[in-house]
């Protein structure tokens, strides 16, 4: 039987402990996953949920390089310029390279960073 | 601004496009700006571009690291990706940052598989989120 606020307690906490539930959606996340190519036939269920942290854990990541570039140009306001700065100086997001061209980078982002040095290991 | 329903709203006023996508082929714009204003300080504010712009790349990630999975598993002549197939990606395409927490995290989803009763997975991800996944691991302080 369960317990009441074995699972309410952690549900309104989240991460953080402040905000509430932050999850994405796994439905969509499966969606996207198997929009990815053909060969992509069945998926287990721990799969989307393991992605659903991945992305957030990528989201983090961008999301803090691209404000370094933010602050750089001592702003207080996120663009996607400062998104596509980011991927530009990340050597892990090449994959993103064309994605954030297409976007219509106009090119007066500041020079991108040695971003790579950011993490440590 | 009218909305097409179903069709990508990454367009903006002036005409650029992020890139045209469905809707359903992109993760929900609140949750993804929820995830940023997270790692962000308080008084950061994301302009709806960037945050559109996050919406592509995460989409990206998944197509990208589901199809070295895929790759994967269609050389191991196996039907279904699973968790083990994503942080072998993950590691692969040099996200190491993000494949070892993955497979803590993994680990502790499958050993609540285990203890409980199925529960919605909602719950599990809530349970699993609280045990020591931190956004810290293996990335460096912001600044």
């Amino acid at each position: 039987m369960r317990q009441a606020g074995t699972y309410s307690g952690i549900l309104s906490g989240g991460i953080s402990g402040k905000t509430g539930p932050h999850l994405l959606p796994l439905a969509r996340i499966k969606k996207i996953m198997k929009k990815s190519g053909e060969d992509v036939k069945m998926i287990s269920g721990e799969s989307p949920i393991v992605f659903s942290k991945a992305c957030e854990l990528f989201i983090k990541e961008l999301t803090q390089r691209s404000w370094m570039v933010t602050m750089q140009g001592k702003r207080r306001t996120l663009n996607k310029e400062d998104v596509a700065s980011a991927v530009m100086a990340t050597d892990l997001f090449d994959f993103l390279v064309n994605l954030v061209s297409e976007s219509g980078n106009s090119g007066e982002a500041p020079p991108p960073l040695e971003l790579d040095t950011f993490t440590s290991s | 601004m009218a909305e097409n329903a179903g069709t990508s709203g990454t367009t903006s006023n002036n005409g650029n496009s992020v890139g045209f996508k469905e809707q359903d082929q992109l993760l929900p714009i609140a949750n993804v700006g929820r995830i940023m204003k997270q790692i962000l300080p308080p008084n950061a504010k994301i302009s709806k571009e960037a945050k559109e712009t996050m919406q592509e790349c995460v989409s990206e990630f998944i197509s990208f690291v589901t199809g070295e999975t895929s790759e994967k598993c269609k050389k191991e002549r196996r039907k279904t990706v699973n968790g083990d197939d994503i942080c072998w990606a993950l590691a692969t395409l040099g996200l190491d940052d993000y494949a070892v927490p993955l497979k803590r995290y993994l680990l502790r989803y499958r050993e609540l598989e285990g203890e409980h009763k199925p529960a919605a997975n909602h719950d599990k991800v809530a349970i699993v989120d609280n045990c020591n996944v931190e956004d810290g691991d293996n990335m460096g302080p912001l600044i």
